[in-house]
């Protein structure tokens, strides 16, 4: 289905229209553009709360003597008898500790959407380990990530700085934008794909999305493609001072809209 | 002229003769020796180093074991990277055996993602494919596959089975006939000279009128640097298991035998060494 994928232009279309919205709110995403080429990425930092380990030291070794350090990531699947470990997170003495976070959003061609990346690292500068960043998330969201694994955070690399990441997986982001985008459609509601995919994935590794994002931020306009577009709304002057939200319907359409699938020539 | 079935199996049996020198500031209770052995260049270096580590525990004492990782000269090897593509990208014209210190200590995790397990493995394997097969095909023949099967091309893979992987594999390399192709390649091209790890786009193997792409086409779009003007000698090579193919080559016959068992064509660019 092409109404819920992205192509790469239009993602950066999304970002700049929400860096703008950002930049009134003065909290803190900004662009960070790829040396030599037209691909970036939106980049914040923010301090949050999260559950760290007190006996960790520098290295995130623990400092007890005889603490076996190995734990399983063998994800439990509900439609198997596996060997049924959900992820073993050793109850040792965790706390509540404010934790730096550095969030990156990037596009994926492989899955034509947008992907969250994030760092997380103790105010000593100790990053955090993968099982305390399961158990930093919260609660609500937690079984989710226990019982689908390709919905899971894992550490990956960043594709475009080459460092270790963690990274919540794309490939069940059309299920949870499908519904969205075609309610705003049948509404004929805005929507930047980028705030309101933001704001499903975000709180789950504490990024809040403030409500005015979802009010103020308006959609890129429509490029002109091969299938029959009904025409946009104005595009939106840059500005620092937030939009009122737009109030032209628009038209009705007999066909769904996709964003222009951008396939590169050739 | 070989069947195209013995260029699959060239590629899945290729072996690096590699030694493994303990770094010298680890902590020893007696004198390491060296330990030599052959790295099958389509698996993952965590997969195949079990007998090192037993090798180097038996000098060490328990305390002053951490994480396992490896460098070569300087620069740490991921291990998410097939150990082919490692070779190619960073020791390609070197002499053998292919020298790799092992440390025990300092985890270099900025840089190194942790492998705590081999069930970390095998998620980044099948996370590779899913990717792979959401290029070829939608994730159509992914998604309609079962866990069993998911399970098998671990497993092949896992236990060096060529027979067991491409039992399963083989569903991931067709396409319909009308196509001519898959619907984007699969391919990753690294670079050494860069700061950027790889390069990752979406290019179609066949041309919208008809026209089938080649290594070279691939190259010229997303990374031409690497192909030299007519005028001037060769600066770079382009590697794949080992081997500069023609550019001439068809990417589609490209992506369905030279992929690794992650159904990615890995591609490293390197400088051509100078005489």
């Amino acid at each position: 289905m092409s109404s819920c994928f992205l192509d790469e232009e239009t993602f950066c279309q999304c970002c700049q229209l929400l860096l703008q919205h950002s930049h009134s709110l003065c909290d803190g995403w900004s662009w960070e553009q790829v040396k030599g080429s037209e691909e970036g990425y939106l980049r914040k930092t923010a301090l949050g709360t999260g559950r760290t380990r007190c006996n960790l030291d520098q290295q995130g070794n623990s400092s007890d003597q005889h603490q076996e350090r190995t734990f399983s990531l063998s994800f439990h699947n509900d439609d198997e008898d596996d060997d049924g470990a959900v992820c073993c997170i050793q109850e040792e003495s965790s706390s509540s500790s404010v934790v730096q976070y550095e969030y990156h959003i990037l596009y994926s061609c492989s899955y034509q959407t947008p992907v969250l990346y994030f760092r997380a690292s103790t105010l000593e500068g100790r990053s955090l380990c993968l099982e305390e960043v399961w158990d930093s998330v919260h609660p609500n969201y937690r079984q989710r990530l226990q019982h689908r694994p390709w919905d899971t955070i894992t550490q990956q690399e960043h594709p475009l700085l080459g460092q270790s990441f963690f990274v919540l997986h794309p490939c069940r982001t059309e299920e949870f934008m499908m519904p969205v985008l075609k309610a705003a459609l049948d509404e004929h509601r805005q929507v930047n794909y980028i705030v309101t995919w933001l704001s499903v994935v975000g709180p789950v590794v504490g990024l809040d999305v403030p409500l005015s994002y979802c009010t103020q931020v308006p959609e890129p306009p429509h490029t002109p493609s091969s299938s029959p577009q009904p025409p946009s709304s104005s595009p939106q002057p840059p500005s620092s001072s937030p939009q009122p939200p737009s109030s032209s319907p628009q038209p009705p359409s007999s066909s769904p809209q996709p964003p222009a699938l951008g396939t590169k020539p050739g | 002229m070989a069947d195209d079935k013995d260029v699959l199996r060239d590629v899945w049996f290729g072996r690096i003769p590699t030694c493994f020198t303990l770094y010298q500031d680890e902590i020893t209770e007696r004198e390491a020796e060296p330990f030599y052995l052959l790295l099958p260049r389509m698996s993952y270096l965590t997969l195949v180093t079990d007998k090192v580590k037993k090798h180097f525990l038996k000098v060490m004492k328990a305390e002053d074991i951490e994480e396992m990782w490896f460098d070569f000269e300087g620069t740490s090897l991921k291990w998410h990277y097939p150990i082919g593509l490692l070779f190619d990208l960073h020791a390609s014209n070197t002499a053998l055996p292919w020298s790799i210190t092992v440390h025990f200590k300092n985890f270099p995790k900025c840089d190194l993602l942790h492998c705590p397990s081999n069930s970390v493995i095998e998620a980044h394997f099948m996370s590779s494919i899913k990717e792979a097969d959401a290029l070829k095909h939608k994730s159509q023949v992914i998604n309609d596959m079962q866990k069993k099967d998911h399970k098998q091309l671990w497993m092949g893979l896992q236990n060096d089975k060529f027979d067991q992987f491409w039992a399963m594999n083989r569903k991931l390399m067709e396409y319909p006939t009308e196509e001519g192709g898959f619907r984007y390649i699969p391919f990753r091209i690294y670079l050494t000279m860069s700061d950027r790890p790889f390069i990752q786009k979406l290019f179609r193997p066949i041309s919208p009128d008809g026209h089938t792409h080649t290594l070279g086409d691939l190259l010229k779009e997303v990374y031409p640097v690497a192909i030299p003007n007519d005028d001037e000698s060769k600066r770079y090579q382009v590697v794949i298991h080992g081997i500069e193919p023609l550019l001439e080559t068809p990417l589609q016959w490209l992506s369905e035998h030279l992929s690794h068992p992650d159904n990615f064509l890995h591609i490293s660019v390197i400088p051509a060494p100078s005489d």
